[in-house]
């Protein structure tokens, strides 16, 4: 497989419904009779996809129709009950932007962090430092402990840095919500110029506008399955006629 | 499709799997140790006062109030090269029963191997325990205690023990994602190891009929060794082959677990 190529076969992810596979000692020590038997369910069951490097693929559905967990099974940071998910090349996930930054440590040593636990060598850390916290906006900023940053700062480096990352997929879980217009702006700008420089592109929104903006081709999910794999437009207007956006 | 294929980038030369996870192990590792450092003023000082206090006690209460015929003389080195291993022991698998939890929010947005949650504790709380090796140097020249030839096993001791941390944490840790009880009940066991193991006495001071099965406690090998540097008597070679073993089939044990559960940990947090 080329990079930057995914290959999604047979794909089921199973969940227990009553919240949790957490049991007590009770349960654990309390006979097979008295535990409680957590009822199955599967937010995906066999999903199966293949993306050709440089593909913008925007992910269509319902809140709870498993788009999430489709794009976190592709970051590998969630694994799957059946099938596969092979992935060539490194991904950056624009999921959860903000989790690894430690409110303890200065600017310039979150960044170096983050940008290292994604696959960053220290000289090209150093190499995209600049370029990093301009596209930021927090040049006045570098030395100031994570926790002293507003939202919209933390946001906004988080996003400058996984953006920065240099991989040939980028997974992008509806971040873009956040943030004022004018950096809204500015990231749709530099997901197009990832575009443009042949990024493979995993893109979840409601938002039409956006999916039609970026994406070339749409998968529709619905109860847990892929319901149609078509161009972006048919995708949305299906979406549309069955959940009638107007 | 070519001015998109002419426009896509070079592919990066990766790092291999082994080198990735160096990296990451460190880079989580000095986060931890500059997070503890950068937040507080006394910072080395806290990581050794710890074990100082709990040395300073017992050193109090066995030879000032009690009578003492237990470990050898001086005393006070007997207990730290018992306690200040000990410290990294309690401090890794005590913190391993939050590696997932506690660290959710990043083992959600990056696919680091991720056996590092565990084995970062490990590694930050083993250098804590380097760092503290000076301070028994003080006491040791302080109390006048000799250094023998057995240092040399410190060298087979921080391996081992390290591996058995490992061991234990890799099986501690996805499990208390499915069992939150197992959190308090590591506390209670990780007290009663504290009095069980051979810390404040040494194995040869257990009764007789006691001796045979607490060299089985995988730490009393290994902290026979640490004590045999001052106290040559100390090492007991059946004690550090039963350390040995247990110490294997925790790795397996423990190994297999995280195996077996890390699909479904992914989930849970």
């Amino acid at each position: 497989m080329d990079e930057g190529a995914i290959s999604v076969t047979g794909l089921g992810v199973r969940f227990t419904r009553n919240r949790s596979a957490r049991r007590s000692f009770k349960d654990l020590f309390g006979g097979r009779a008295r535990r409680r038997r957590p009822e199955e369910f599967w937010p995906l069951r066999n999903v199966s996809f293949d993306v050709a490097p440089g593909e913008a693929i925007g992910v269509v559905g319902r809140n709870g129709q498993g788009k999430s967990t489709l794009l976190k099974l592709v970051a590998q940071v969630m694994l799957p009950d059946e099938g596969t998910v092979r992935v060539e090349g490194g991904v950056a996930p624009l999921i959860e932007i903000t989790g690894g930054f430690v409110n303890d440590l200065s600017v310039r040593d979150n960044v170096n962090l983050t940008a290292g636990l994604h696959g960053m060598t220290p000289r090209e850390t150093a190499q995209r430092f600049d370029e990093i916290i301009s596209f930021a906006e927090l040049e006045r900023f570098v030395d100031t402990p994570y926790k002293h940053l507003s939202s919209g700062m933390k946001v906004r480096l988080a996003f400058a840095v996984i953006s920065r990352l240099e991989e040939p997929i980028i997974l992008v879980d509806e971040v873009l919500a956040v943030g004022d217009a004018q950096f809204r702006a500015k990231c749709y700008m530099r997901i197009e110029e990832l575009l443009a420089g042949g990024r493979t592109l995993f893109f979840v929104s409601h938002n039409e506008k956006d999916l039609l903006r970026f994406c070339t081709r749409g998968l529709y999910l619905d109860e847990g399955r892929l319901v149609l794999d078509a161009p972006i437009r048919d995708v949305v207007e299906r979406y549309n006629a069955d959940y009638g956006a107007r | 499709m070519t001015s998109a294929d002419a426009a896509r980038p070079p592919a990066r030369p990766r790092w291999s799997p082994a080198t990735r996870y160096r990296r990451s192990l460190w880079l989580l590792t000095t986060r931890d140790l500059k997070v503890r450092y950068s937040t507080s003023a006394l910072g080395y000082l806290w990581s050794i006062l710890d074990p100082l206090v709990m040395a300073g006690i017992y050193w109090f209460v066995f030879t000032q109030v009690f009578d003492r015929e237990v470990g050898e003389e001086p005393y006070i080195v007997f207990l730290l090269a018992g306690l200040l291993p000990w410290m990294w022991f309690t401090g890794a698998v005590s913190d391993s029963t939050r590696a997932f939890t506690k660290e959710a929010k990043l083992i959600r947005s990056t696919t680091i191997p991720r056996t590092i949650w565990v084995a970062r504790l490990v590694l930050s709380k083993g250098i804590e325990f380097i760092a503290s090796i000076p301070v028994l140097a003080i006491f040791v020249i302080a109390a006048g205690a000799s250094l023998h030839v057995e240092a040399f096993w410190w060298l087979l001791a921080i391996p081992l023990q390290a591996a058995l941390t490992l061991g234990i944490g890799l099986l501690i840790a996805p499990l208390v994602v499915f069992f939150r009880d197992l959190e308090r009940a590591v506390k209670l066991i990780l007290r009663f190891l504290f009095y069980a193991s051979p810390i404040i006495y040494g194995l040869n001071d257990l009764p007789e009929q006691f001796q045979f099965w607490g060299a089985f406690n995988p730490l009393a090998g290994i902290f026979s060794l640490y004590r045999s540097a001052f106290f040559p008597a100390q090492l007991d070679w059946f004690a550090v082959a039963a350390s040995g073993g247990m110490t294997v089939a925790f790795l397996v044990v423990g190994f297999l677990v995280y195996r077996a559960s890390i699909r479904r940990v992914l989930k849970e947090i």
